[in-house]
Formats: C-alpha cells, sequence, structure tokens
C-alpha cells in the first residue's frame, strides 16, 4: 500500500467537498476528499450507500458542481457541465434510448461525432461480438434482459475508446449470477485495453474481484478512510478467483474496516 | 379462442337486433303506441332500407328511377356533373381538409410545445395566454372563422388546426418537461453538442408522447372540419347533412353520418397503425395505455 504510483497521474482529487441541501439544513455528503488515480489503474470506491461515493464519480463526470475543493483529469481543470472527451461513464441506472435499437444505442457516440456509415457498422458489429450479444443487433432494449441491457450500455460507452473509465455501480441492480458474468465481461474487456478505472461500489466482493486498488469510504459526511492495494495476478477469473486463499485473507483484511461503515450507516 | 368467437356472436347479434328494431319498431307504432316512441318516426330518423337506396342514389350508383348507373351508358358521369356536393366529392373535400388540418395543427402543436416545454422562460410568460385560449371551446370560433377565411377549404383547415394544436401541444409540452435527465446526461457524456441533445434524444422522447395524442388529434380535426362545414361551406359532407337538414330528408342526414362513420373508423385505423410501427420500440403492454 502507498507506494508512489510509478505511472503518470490521470485523475487528481484534491480536498473535494459537496454539501445538499434538506429540509432547510445543509448535509455534508463529501468531505475534504483526496486521491490520485495513475495511468491504467482500475480503482474500486468502495462504501456503504450513501456514503458519498456516487457523488464523487459524478464530480468527477462534471455532472455535479462541488461546493469545494478541485478535480484535475490529464493535468487540466473539470469544468462542470463540460464533459471531456477522453472520459467515458457508465450509469448505474439503464440509461439506453429505448426508441434505439441495439446497434443504434451502441454506434450512437459514433454518430455524433460523424464517424462515417461504412466504418461505424463495422466498428459496432465488433463491439457487439465482443460483448457476446452477437444475433441481437436489431432488438430494442425493452426486450432485452438487465444484465444484456448493461452490456449494451457498457460498449455504448468504450466504443469511443475513452482513456478513462468512470462507472457508477453499474452492476449494482443485477442479481448475483448475471453480475458475475458481467464480472467476467468486463475482466476480458478491460485486461486486453487497461483504460483507467474509477468504479463505485458498496460490494466488496466486486472491488476485489476487479480492482488494482480499493479505496474504501467512512459513512456520511464521505471521507476518505482507508486505501488497499489489490495484488491478485492478472488475467482474472471472476468466479475462480473468489475460491482462493489469499482472495479470502484480503476479504476479511478490508470487511472489518468496511463492517464498521456499514453500522455507521445503518444507525438511527 | 372461443371467448373469441362468443363475443362475436354477440357482437353480431347486437348489430342486427338493433339494425331490425330501427328498421320495424315503427310499424308497431299503430297497434301498441305505447311501446315504441315517438323519435322512431322515419321522419326523424328514417330507417336503414330508406338509408340504404338513399346512399345507392347519393353515391350516383343508382339514377333516381332505380336503375344501376353503370348499366346505362355514361350513367355514372352523368349523374355525378349533375351536383358540385354529390357524395364522392364531398368526401373527398372532407377527407382532405381533415387531413390538411391534422398535419398543420399536429407540426405546430408540436413544436410549440417543444419550445415551450424546454424553455422555463418562454412557458412562464405565455403559461396565462395558453390557458386563457384553452378555456374557450374552439367551436364558438368557427363562426368567426368562417367570417375571416370565407366559405372555401382554408376556413374548415383553420377550425380544425385550432381544435388539434392544443390537444397536441399540451401532450407535447408534458412529454419534452418530462424527458429524462439521465438520458440527457448520457448523450452529453457521449459528445453531444446541445443541439445533438435536441435532436437524438428530447425530440425522440418526446415523439412518444405526441403520437398518443395522434388518435385523438385526428377525430378532432374531422369535428373542426365538419363543423366549419355546417356553418358555411360549398362542399363536404357537414355542407350535405346540412342540404338534407333543409329538405326534411332524414336518410340523407343518415346517409352522411354513416358515411363519416366510416371515415372516422379508416381514419383512427390508420393512425393507430402508424402510432403501433413509430411505437415499436415500447414494450407491447405498454402501447396501449
Amino acid at each position: 500500500m502507498g507506494e508512489a504510483a510509478p505511472a503518470r497521474c490521470r485523475i487528481d482529487v484534491k480536498g473535494l467537498r459537496k454539501t445538499f441541501q434538506a429540509r432547510g439544513r445543509d448535509i455534508v455528503a463529501v468531505d475534504n476528499a483526496s486521491f490520485r488515480i495513475g495511468d491504467g489503474e482500475f480503482v474500486a470506491l468502495l462504501g456503504p450507500s450513501g456514503c458519498g461515493k456516487s457523488t464523487i464519480l459524478n464530480m468527477v463526470a462534471t455532472l455535479i458542481t462541488p461546493n469545494g475543493g478541485a478535480i484535475e483529469v490529464d493535468g487540466a481543470s473539470v469544468v462542470p457541465g463540460r464533459p471531456m472527451r477522453q472520459v467515458g461513464y457508465v450509469f448505474q441506472k439503464d440509461t439506453l434510448f429505448p426508441w434505439r435499437t441495439v446497434e443504434d444505442n451502441i454506434g450512437y457516440a459514433l454518430e455524433l461525432a460523424g464517424v462515417p456509415a461504412a466504418e461505424r457498422r463495422n466498428r459496432v458489429a465488433e463491439a457487439i461480438h465482443r460483448a457476446g450479444l452477437d444475433g441481437f443487433a436489431k432488438f430494442y432494449p425493452t426486450s432485452l434482459s438487465g444484465g444484456m441491457r448493461q452490456r449494451v450500455s457498457l460498449m455504448r460507452t468504450l466504443i469511443t475508446q475513452p482513456e478513462i473509465l468512470l462507472m457508477d455501480e453499474p452492476f449494482g441492480a443485477l442479481d448475483t449470477h448475471t453480475k458475475l458474468e458481467m464480472h467476467s465481461v468486463l475482466l476480458g474487456l478491460w485486461e486486453r485495453t487497461r483504460q483507467t478505472v474509477l468504479f463505485v461500489t458498496h460490494d466488496l466482493g466486486e472491488a476485489l474481484t476487479l480492482a488494482d486498488r480499493v479505496i474504501l469510504m467512512s459513512a456520511r459526511p464521505g471521507r476518505i478512510k482507508d486505501d488497499f492495494a489489490v495484488d491478485f495476478p492478472r488475467p482474472r477469473d471472476a468466479v475462480a478467483l473468489r475460491e482462493t486463499p489469499l482472495y479470502a485473507e484480503q476479504f476479511q483484511r478490508i470487511w472489518h474496516s468496511l463492517g464498521e461503515e456499514f453500522a455507521k450507516a445503518h444507525a438511527p | 379462442m372461443r371467448r373469441r368467437v362468443v363475443n362475436l356472436a354477440w357482437q353480431i347479434a347486437i348489430g342486427v337486433g338493433a339494425l331490425a328494431l330501427w328498421q320495424w319498431a315503427w310499424d308497431l307504432h299503430d297497434n301498441v303506441p305505447w311501446l315504441v316512441p315517438e323519435i322512431f318516426d322515419p321522419y326523424f330518423v328514417s330507417k336503414p332500407s330508406d338509408i340504404f337506396s338513399q346512399f345507392l342514389r347519393m353515391s350516383c350508383l343508382m339514377t333516381s328511377k332505380g336503375d344501376w348507373t353503370l348499366a346505362i351508358p355514361d350513367g355514372f358521369a352523368t349523374c355525378i356533373g349533375k351536383s358540385e356536393n354529390n357524395l364522392w366529392a364531398a368526401t373527398y373535400f372532407t377527407l382532405k381538409n381533415t387531413l390538411a388540418g391534422f398535419a398543420i395543427g399536429v407540426s405546430t402543436g408540436f413544436a410549440l410545445g417543444l419550445l415551450l416545454g424546454r424553455s422555463d422562460r418562454l412557458s412562464e410568460i405565455f403559461y396565462p395566454y395558453i390557458t386563457a385560449f384553452n378555456s374557450v371551446p374552439r367551436i364558438a370560433l368557427a363562426p368567426i372563422i368562417i367570417l375571416a377565411f370565407g366559405i372555401g377549404d382554408a376556413s374548415k383547415i383553420v377550425t380544425a388546426v385550432l381544435v388539434v394544436v392544443f390537444l397536441v401541444f399540451f401532450n407535447t409540452f408534458e412529454g419534452a418537461r418530462s424527458v429524462d435527465r439521465d438520458h440527457i446526461n448520457a448523450s452529453r457524456l457521449l459528445g453531444a453538442s446541445e443541439w445533438q441533445v435536441t435532436r437524438t434524444v428530447i425530440v425522440p422522447s418526446t415523439m412518444a408522447w405526441l403520437f398518443a395524442s395522434l388518435s385523438p388529434a385526428i377525430s378532432f380535426s374531422l369535428i373542426g372540419v365538419i363543423v366549419g362545414e355546417f356553418i358555411g361551406a360549398e362542399h363536404g359532407i357537414g355542407r350535405m347533412i346540412i342540404e338534407a337538414e333543409a329538405r326534411g330528408e332524414a336518410s340523407g342526414m343518415m346517409v352522411a353520418v354513416f358515411v363519416l362513420m366510416i371515415v372516422g373508423v379508416i381514419l383512427s385505423a390508420m393512425v393507430s397503425r402508424l402510432q403501433a410501427h413509430l411505437l415499436r420500440w415500447r414494450p407491447a403492454q405498454q402501447q396501449q395505455p
């Protein structure tokens, strides 16, 4: 832990603060959060529900304006409302456009960028194949399962080849089995391309399966509590990994610390 | 399956029963006057057999002497030439104006709804005017419109547009306000400019609301045109009803009403098909709210 990341810094969060107004009172959602993420690192931001981890992610994504602190992506200050070209975002909620077919959803960003139709078709076909969605190109999202919709979502973002990927509990709404399947899909995709990833989750197993590093947040007001390195070898097998003694050991180590925060989050 | 057959049998029985009652109920009047109210007098409501033969004459399929026009050389053409507002011409004009009123009303209503729905400023400014106009029964404006636009097609189209535009406007307005914020965010994060967000997210999500208003819009458009024709027109089915009324000819009015019914059914069916096609991305159970 804590050894200086040799890679260049892609995301630099310094003293970030966010308060919300609720019933006339200020509620501190994020308090003095600081961390750095190096190039090609897969970082999980882990914490109990309502701890402000999604708020941090959304501030990095320019969707929410912070009340204090600074965010730099590739050395440039993040301006709220001005998404950065090299950053991709995957939502927790299903945000596929229901009036577009699978292929038109995946090709959406290319269409916006004015990529010629022929090239678009090729790239979309490849993305569909890589996500294991062959045969579903002409389907509308409403006729797909939750897991398949989330794969389409993932490919809709990945097709722009973002160097930095922000993911907001993308598999939070899926059942355990589908979730494991999606971990395999994501690992398979990511281990080839190695984008810089900030992945928000409240699921420790998920964090350990996917990430190189777990940043643990405290219950509200959200502060950075701890920072663990996860050094399982890659490529990882999402299912087999969970049965290794190393995994159990790591899980125990973080579980205790996380458990305290869950207890606080649920306290009256 | 069995249920559908039974339902169909009931539907046929009810239809045939109603027509039979209409046709023969009045014959009972002389013997048992208390059973059949005065309203069944064919002078007021005509009867199916009269309506059918009147239809054959009005549509120039049969001459007033009872010969089939198609059997006489030039028979059909001569008959059509005799009346400028024959059934075919009347249907054509009514249909044409209904579709024109529908098209203009829907596009105007959609454009206004989108504009005001996406701009808090504009909707705040215009809100009182829209509520005020919406409170006026549009049909009350018909005589003014005839006065202003004359008795030609324009006044019918304007009446139809006025009836349709508010309906579509309110639906579009609601739709434009309820566009999913996450869809807009997703679009922005995928690199969309403001204009691209409008074109690829706001317009298509609002479309779903627009489509829901198309069925009532086409019926309303037909109502607008008919009212316009009642008040002042040279041709059209509404005009035909007024003419038949002036002659005290119930069967003539009934023919016009039946033609309107058929026109209405066909127009609604067309709009439903269009709607089903355009909303094909929705799950089946949501298609009919």
